[in-house]
């Protein structure tokens, strides 16, 4: 009984064992004959999808950040616009196409050879470009004959867009391809074809700006077609760029601007140093530039002799003429030169040397303290004064000031001017100081070059009793300056100057004050070329209408309100004639302007 | 006495392994472009010393192994658990644990000790109450909790080899046909059960399963390439070294899971048939020794040890090549992977050990 059940056991044991072993040995089969299958039978097939298989990565281009004014109205925006693409593949006849396309959007002759001549060079399922930038019309057209346009797509791209057109050029710049220097530059690497920022803030904030590219992995086949998409990373937009600029302002200035050639307007708010305007004149409208073709518009822009690419305001190097006087006069009253009080008779001219220097004013102005050689900038005072200061003095006060230096705010390309010294003419030119020389920088002429920007932060510190204003083009809030209290005395005196520049009725700007508002400043002229000693003796020259390029140059620089500054102007009209007549009207209509903005 | 044990090894089922191990290593090494970094090496070290402790645990006293069976099941049962436990503390599923610096997956383990368990308990009982229901309780305990916990891990692949083991020693042993029908039948209707348990990322799995094309980027992403690298090795294939699937990436997890795909675009046809045809003489060796052996313990644990390979074989082989969800399940000695490895070499002294012994009559009155 033991014996048969243990028997029996085993005999089901090894049936069992046999069938299992049958069972797998017929799995195996299956999975043997399934690998047969794909390895043997359908091998060719797997082979060419081997070969057609392959991870191609596309990049998606970031959009470029936005930039707005102070009042967040925006300035640098990105507009979609469409192109149409022509996919060759997708049409029996590409003729036909062009044909039925053509109703739609003129396509001349040679635009169209060239379409089909690109069609036989590229990869048949390769989309073409054929029209960028189109219109909406032409858009609805397209869009409602699809059925009719074989091959033919409407792709949406971005362009930069720049609202107020030529206003802002000169900060903002414009965007295009990089160069090959740029290619290199960390925030583009990935992306050869991303329109970079090429000038002003588009520039300087090009890494803020530019965003993160995303990319797309794609499966595509030996011939580069797209089979699928495996993967997408979504690129990320650039930063907003907020200003410390007034669009309203700016706009205003540009527009007082266009009445002369050339010049600029600056305006700083004194208390935060924010740059409320900065315009200049000739400009340009990046627009323009951007939007292709622009050979003709870049070839105007080249050809122009008063180079609009220029940023009058940082780039533009002027004699600062008699607004330098406030930095001559502070300096005598520093240096003990003068009191006060101390006076200079101006007859017209003073001998020094062997040469005469001519005060503007040919009859001479008589007895001059400090504060009427400021209010009716007489030129003898500050010729005697000067002689006595040396210019190493003068050089040091006005770099206290601000001029002959560049500022933190983001502008490419800024000059720094002159703020001759002895040390320096030794060094740039290798020849010694001479004193006429000093006479000459005593008025603002001869080697001192300032930019219209430097004579407004100029302002800015004379304004704020030597606080050290520091400009910025971005919206802040709360900067504390550092004061200068070394000159506080010496402002004083050359602010009440100022005062009268505007406020009494000698004042070379009385003309141009202010009821509502009274506003503080200084005219100057700045000579272009020397005046012969015959044209002065014909005492007509001033008179008589000269040619454009050799008048002189009107300047203005001013604070508003006069008892509690805040905002600082600098004007200068190229070749505008006398600052009194046209600088100083100028900066009257801009204060009137911001007063009335009630900002 | 030792070097009498050494002298008899079943060197047939030795080679087998190293053979096998050496395939992987090269596999590996081509893997990662052809350098022993960071896997092929590594893979062999592993071998050797998982093969000193096959030949060490085949030296052990059967009587000894038969006596602590139970022990060594709760045991793994409880390193199972203490995964889940850690997993669930640590805010993460896991499914490893560090012993000795190595990390062992208990999962792996928990096979063998099934294994071992089921055949102390199927040796015990007599033949005839086999067919008896009530002795079908233990059985199905010991199948059930370890399947449960790799269930909650989640580790669809583990669990279905677990229940394919289960159904393969039971069968064996004796139990009726009818058995197996009825708990078919019974699993069919609770599937829609299941399926609400089931974690979405599984669901997933099997749609993509039944149609790869529903989610070319995941899932059936992985299975198209691997028939694409399979199907382009051909007959003889693209040579070794030569396979520009693995090397473009295409290839998901081509050191692991996907090994067999590898070798079969660099050997073709020919290689993956001789790697199939060396495990087929693997399990054939051991349904040997499970056939001579005189007591039940030894015959089912031998047979166990070969169904374990055959799941992990068929499981591997039938997911690559598209006729199985995509379960992460390895193919034994040739992926990477030290778990697996140990828990197959493990089992695979046991083998030799039951062949050292197969005349012993009895073990319980040891």
């Amino acid at each position: 009984m033991f014996y048969s059940v243990q028997k029996k056991q085993i005999t089901t044991y090894n049936r069992r064992t046999f069938f299992l072993f049958l069972l797998k040995l017929s799995l195996f089969t299956a999975v043997g004959w399934r690998i047969y299958n794909i390895q043997i039978l359908d091998s060719s097939k797997y082979k060419t999808l081997s070969k057609k298989n392959q991870i191609d990565l596309e990049i998606i281009f970031p959009l470029r950040g936005k930039i707005f004014d102070r009042n967040s109205i925006l300035i640098a925006d990105n507009e979609k616009v469409y192109d149409v693409y022509l996919i060759p593949e997708n049409t029996k006849s590409i003729n036909n196409t062009l044909n039925t396309l053509s109703k739609f959007i003129d396509i001349d002759f040679a635009n169209r050879r060239k379409i089909i001549q690109l069609t036989s060079k590229v990869k048949k399922f390769e989309k073409i470009k054929i029209f960028e930038n189109i219109s909406w019309s032409i858009l609805e057209k397209i869009e409602t004959n699809k059925y009719n346009l074989e091959g033919i797509f409407i792709a949406e791209d971005h362009l930069r867009i720049y609202p107020y057109k030529e206003v802002f050029s000169h900060l903002l710049g414009y965007i295009s391809k990089p160069n090959q220097q740029e290619l290199s530059l960390p925030f583009i690497s990935k992306m050869p074809n991303l329109d970079i920022g090429k000038e002003g803030l588009e520039k300087s904030f090009n890494p803020l700006l530019v965003g993160k590219a995303g990319q797309r992995e794609i499966e595509v086949n030996s011939t580069g077609r797209v089979i699928r998409e495996i993967s997408k990373v979504d690129s990320i937009q650039g930063k907003e760029l907020h200003l410390s600029l007034d669009s309203r302002i700016q706009e205003y200035a540009v527009n007082l601007l266009k009445s002369y050639r050339a010049g600029s307007i600056n305006v700083i708010n004194i208390k935060n140093g924010e740059i409320l305007c900065m315009a200049s004149t000739p400009t340009y409208d990046p627009n323009k530039i951007i939007k292709k073709p622009n050979k003709e518009y870049w070839d105007s822009i080249l050809s122009n002799s008063l180079s609009p690419l220029t940023n009058r305001s940082l780039q533009g190097l002027y004699s600062p003429g008699s607004t330098f006087k406030m930095i001559v006069a502070i300096a005598a009253l520093k240096y003990g030169v003068i009191s006060s009080e101390s006076t200079h008779s101006c007859s017209g001219k003073i001998e020094f040397g062997d040469r005469l220097y001519h005060c503007w004013k040919t009859n001479g102005h008589g007895k001059m303290n400090v504060t009427n050689a400021i209010t009716q900038s007489c030129d003898v005072f500050f010729y005697e004064v000067s002689k006595k200061l040396g210019i190493d003095k003068i050089a040091k006060v006005a770099e206290d000031f601000g001029l002959g230096q560049i500022f933190d705010i983001s502008m490419p390309n800024q000059k720094k001017g002159i703020i001759p010294s002895k040390k320096w003419k030794k060094n740039t030119l290798g020849e010694s100081w001479y004193a006429g020389e000093t006479l000459i920088s005593g008025i603002g002429q001869g080697f001192v070059l300032t930019s219209p920007f430097q004579l407004a932060v100029m302002t800015s510190i004379i304004a704020s009793d030597g606080k050290i204003v520091e400009p910025t083009i971005l919206k802040s809030k709360n900067i504390n300056f550092k004061t200068n209290s070394k000159y506080l005395d010496e402002i004083k005196i050359v602010k009440k100057a100022m005062f009268n520049v505007v406020n009494v009725n000698k004042g070379t700007a009385f003309k141009s004050r202010l009821q509502d508002v009274k506003f503080s400043g200084k005219t100057g002229t700045s000579q272009v070329r020397s005046i012969s000693l015959s044209e002065r003796e014909s005492d007509e020259f001033r008179k008589k209408k000269q040619e454009w390029k050799n008048r002189d140059h009107a300047l203005f620089v001013g604070y508003i309100p006069y008892d509690d500054p805040q905002y600082a102007i600098s004007v200068i009209i190229e070749h505008g004639g006398s600052g009194a007549s046209t600088a100083a009207p100028i900066a009257k209509q801009v204060f009137n302007y911001i007063h009335k903005l009630n900002l | 006495m030792i070097f009498q044990k050494l002298k008899n090894l079943n060197y047939l089922l030795i080679f087998l392994l190293i053979l096998l191990s050496f395939i992987g290593a090269a596999g590996l090494y081509s893997a990662a472009d052809g350098s022993y970094q960071p896997w092929a090496s590594r893979h062999l070290i592993r071998f050797y010393v998982f093969l000193l402790i096959a030949i060490v645990i085949s030296t052990i006293d059967i009587k000894l192994i038969y006596k602590y069976c139970y022990l060594l099941f709760i045991i793994s049962l409880l390193l199972l658990i203490s995964v889940e436990v850690i997993g669930v503390l640590g805010k993460g599923a896991t499914r490893w644990i560090r012993i000795f610096g190595l990390s062992i997956q208990p999962s792996e383990i928990v096979k063998i000790t099934i294994i071992l368990a089921l055949a102390k308990f199927y040796n015990d009982i007599k033949f005839e109450n086999v067919k008896k229901i009530s002795y079908l309780f233990f059985p199905f305990l010991i199948l059930i909790i370890p399947f449960i916990f790799v269930v909650i891990q989640p580790d669809l692949g583990t669990s279905l080899s677990i229940i394919m083991l289960g159904i393969f020693i039971l069968f064996i042993v004796g139990v009726r046909l009818w058995k197996f029908i009825l708990g078919f039948i019974a699993t069919i209707i609770s599937i829609p059960i299941l399926l609400q348990f089931i974690k979405p990322y599984q669901r997933e799995r099997i749609i993509s399963f039944l149609n790869p094309e529903s989610d070319p980027l995941g899932q059936g992403y992985q299975l198209i390439q691997s028939k694409i690298a399979l199907g382009s090795g051909g007959a003889t294939g693209k040579g070794f070294m030569q396979g520009t699937q693995s090397y473009l990436e295409y290839l998901p997890e081509k050191q692991t899971d996907f090994i067999f795909t590898l070798i079969g675009e660099e050997f073709g046809f020919l290689g993956t048939i001789f790697i199939i045809c060396l495990f087929i003489l693997l399990i054939a060796v051991c349904y040997f020794i499970s056939i001579k052996c005189f007591h039940s313990f030894g015959k089912i644990l031998a047979l166990g040890v070969a169904s374990n390979i055959f799941i992990y074989v068929f499981m591997n082989v039938a997911m690559v090549s598209g006729l199985m969800p995509v379960v992460g399940i390895p193919l034994p000695l040739i992926s990477y992977g030290g778990s697996v490895m140990l828990s197959i070499m493990i089992s695979m002294g046991l083998v030799l050990n039951v062949d050292l012994n197969y005349n012993l009559k009895k073990l319980n009155n040891a």
